[in-house]
C-alpha cells in the first residue's frame, strides 16, 4: 500500500506524517519555562539560592529571567503577537490559555517577592520594607501561589502536547509527567553547576543532598522515558512510527546518545561519583553532570516534538 | 435544531479536483491554502490494485479538537454544526493546527495570490485572508446563509461523490445514504464527532 501526493498541495495525510507545525523555538520555550519553574521551587523547598546579588537571590533572578524570555520566545512566535491578550480568554478548554494566565500570575506574585528582598546596601535603595517581604503570612502567600503558577509553567507545554488528538505520541499523561520532572532536576542542575562555580558556598552536606535529589529525579527521567517509548510502540501506528524515528531513524542521535546518554546517564554516573568523591573533583562533576541535564532536557523537549507525527485519516 | 454535514462517496470520486477548485474560486484562498483538497490512494497488492480518491475537508467536528485548544476563542461553533474561525480574533498560536487530527486548519505565513504576486480580479472579490491567523473549510457557511444551501464543491461535484444536508433530518438525502451504506467518520478513535461521513 502506498499513497501519492497531491498535485496541488504536495502534502501526505494518507500515511502517517511528521508535525511540522512546533519547531525548536518551541523546543526552546518549553525548556525555559521548566527550568525557571524549576528554580523557583526548588529555592522555596530545598533552599537552593545560588548566591545572591543586590539582596535577591540568584534562583529568584534567573528564575523570572527565564520564565519571562520563554513567554517572550511564545509571543514572537505568534503570528499575531499584538493579540497575547486574547489568549487569556479561554482557560476553561485552552492548556495555552492556562499557562499563559499562570505565566503573568507568576511573574507578578514571583516579581514583586523577589524584589522585596532588593537591597543596594550602605543606605542605598532598600524594599526590604515591604509588606510581602521574607517568609511573613503575605510574603508566604506570594510564594506558595507563584510556586504553584511556576508548576502550571513547567507543566502546560506538556498538557499542551498531550491534547493533541491528532499525534498519538504526544497524546499521553507521560509527556506532562515528563516535563514535571525535567523541570525539577534542571532547577537541580542549576544548583550544581552553581556548586561548580563556587564550591566554597556549599558545603560538602548540602551538595550531597541536592545530588541524591537529582539523582531521584534522573532515575524517575529514565523510567518515564521508558514507559513513554513503550507506551508509544504498542498504542497506535502513527506512535510507533515515531518511537522508530527517535529510536532509529533521524533522530537517534539526539534521542538515544543527547537524551538518554548524555541527558540521563552520564549525569547518574558522574553524580555517583561526585556522591563518593569530596572536594573540588565532587563539585567539578556535580556542575558537568548539571550542564549535561540541562543540554538533555532541551533535546527532550527537541526530540518529543520532532518526533510528533500525524497519524494517516484511514 | 439543524446539524448540517457531508457524507464523501468513494466509489464515486473520480479525482477531477473540480471540488478542490471551486473552493478555491469561492473561497478565494491565498496560495498554498486548500480548503477541499482531494488525495490520491493506492490500495491493494498488483495485480488488485485499484486507486482510490480521497476528498476531504474540515470534518466541523461535534467536539472540535480546534476549538477546545484555541487560546482566544477565535473558532466556534454555530448552532448548525459548522465550526468557524474568526481570524480578527486569532493571535496564531497554531494550537489548532497541532490538535486537528485531519489537516483541516491552514496557518497562513503570508497573504499571496493563488497566482504569486498580486491577486486576480476574481480572488479580490472573495479574498479575506489575513497573514500570522489561522483558515479552514466553512462548509460555505456564506452560502448556506444566503440560501444556496449546498457548499461550492458539492455543487460542482460531476458525479454527484458529495452528498450535503441536515444530519439530524433522518429523512434527509445524507442520513439515508449514511444510514443504508454504513458511512463512517474518518479516524473515529479521535472521538471529535466529525459531521462528514465516507462512503466505502
Amino acid at each position: 500500500m502506498s499513497s501519492v501526493v497531491n498535485p496541488f498541495t504536495g502534502r501526505w495525510i494518507m500515511e502517517p506524517k511528521t508535525q511540522n507545525v512546533w519547531g525548536n523555538q518551541h523546543a526552546t520555550w518549553f525548556t525555559f519555562m521548566g527550568v525557571g519553574g524549576g528554580l523557583f521551587i526548588n529555592r522555596m523547598v530545598f533552599g537552593i539560592e545560588m548566591g545572591r546579588f543586590l539582596g535577591m537571590t540568584w534562583a529568584d533572578i534567573l528564575s523570572l529571567v527565564l520564565i519571562g524570555v520563554g513567554g517572550l520566545i511564545l509571543i514572537a512566535d505568534l503570528g499575531k503577537p499584538l493579540r497575547l491578550l486574547r489568549s487569556l480568554l479561554n482557560p476553561r478548554t485552552s492548556w495555552i490559555s492556562v499557562g499563559a494566565i499562570a505565566d503573568f500570575t507568576f511573574m507578578g506574585l514571583a516579581g514583586l517577592w523577589t524584589l522585596a528582598d532588593f537591597n543596594v546596601g550602605g543606605g542605598g535603595l532598600n524594599l526590604t520594607g515591604l509588606p510581602w517581604h521574607g517568609d511573613g503570612t503575605l510574603g508566604l502567600v506570594f510564594q506558595v501561589v507563584a510556586a504553584l503558577a511556576a508548576i502550571v509553567v513547567i507543566t502546560y507545554p506538556g498538557l499542551v502536547l498531550a491534547s493533541s488528538p491528532s499525534i498519538p505520541f504526544w497524546n499521553s499523561t507521560l509527556i506532562p509527567m515528563q516535563f514535571l520532572v525535567n523541570g525539577f532536576a534542571s532547577g537541580l542542575a542549576c544548583g550544581l553547576i552553581y556548586a561548580a562555580i563556587a564550591p566554597s558556598d556549599v558545603t560538602g552536606d548540602v551538595l550531597t543532598g541536592w545530588l541524591s535529589l537529582t539523582t531521584g529525579m534522573l532515575v524517575l527521567s529514565v523510567f518515564l522515558q521508558i514507559a513513554h517509548v513503550l507506551n508509544g510502540t504498542y498504542t497506535h501506528v502513527a506512535a510507533k512510527v515515531a518511537v522508530r524515528r527517535l529510536l532509529s531513524g533521524n533522530l537517534q542521535v539526539a534521542y538515544l546518545g543527547g537524551v538518554m546518554l548524555a541527558g540521563l546517564v552520564i549525569p547518574l554516573a558522574l553524580i555517583t561519583y561526585a556522591l563518593s568523591a569530596s572536594g573540588s573533583n565532587a563539585s567539578m562533576a556535580a556542575g558537568v553532570a548539571g550542564a549535561l541535564i540541562l543540554v538533555g532536557n532541551w533535546l527532550s523537549k527537541h526530540t518529543v516534538i520532532r518526533a510528533g507525527t500525524y497519524a494517516s485519516l484511514f | 435544531m439543524t446539524r448540517w454535514g457531508m457524507a464523501l462517496d468513494l466509489e464515486r470520486c473520480v479525482g477531477c479536483y473540480a471540488c478542490s477548485m471551486a473552493c478555491k474560486t469561492e473561497n478565494g484562498t491565498p496560495d498554498g491554502v486548500w480548503y477541499a483538497p482531494v488525495y490520491e490512494k493506492e490500495v491493494g497488492k498488483y495485480p488488485n490494485v485499484k486507486r482510490m480518491f480521497i476528498p476531504t475537508l474540515c470534518m466541523h467536528c461535534e467536539d472540535a479538537p480546534c476549538l477546545k485548544a484555541c487560546p482566544t476563542k477565535a473558532i466556534a461553533k454555530r448552532t448548525d454544526g459548522i465550526v468557524l474561525v474568526d481570524q480578527a480574533k486569532c493571535c496564531g498560536t497554531r494550537a489548532c493546527v497541532a490538535a486537528c487530527p485531519y489537516g483541516a486548519m491552514n496557518y497562513v505565513h503570508e497573504v499571496q495570490g493563488a497566482f504569486g504576486g498580486e491577486l486576480i480580479q476574481l480572488e479580490k472579490q472573495s479574498f479575506k485572508s489575513t497573514a500570522g491567523t489561522v483558515q479552514k473549510c466553512t462548509f460555505c457557511s456564506h452560502r448556506i446563509d444566503a440560501g444556496k444551501f449546498e457548499p461550492a464543491c458539492v455543487e460542482v461535484c460531476p458525479t454527484k461523490a458529495r452528498i450535503f444536508g441536515d444530519l439530524e433530518d433522518p429523512g434527509s438525502e445524507i442520513s439515508r445514504v449514511i444510514r443504508d451504506r454504513n458511512g463512517s467518520p474518518a479516524r473515529p478513535e479521535a472521538g471529535t464527532g466529525p459531521s462528514v461521513y465516507y462512503l466505502r
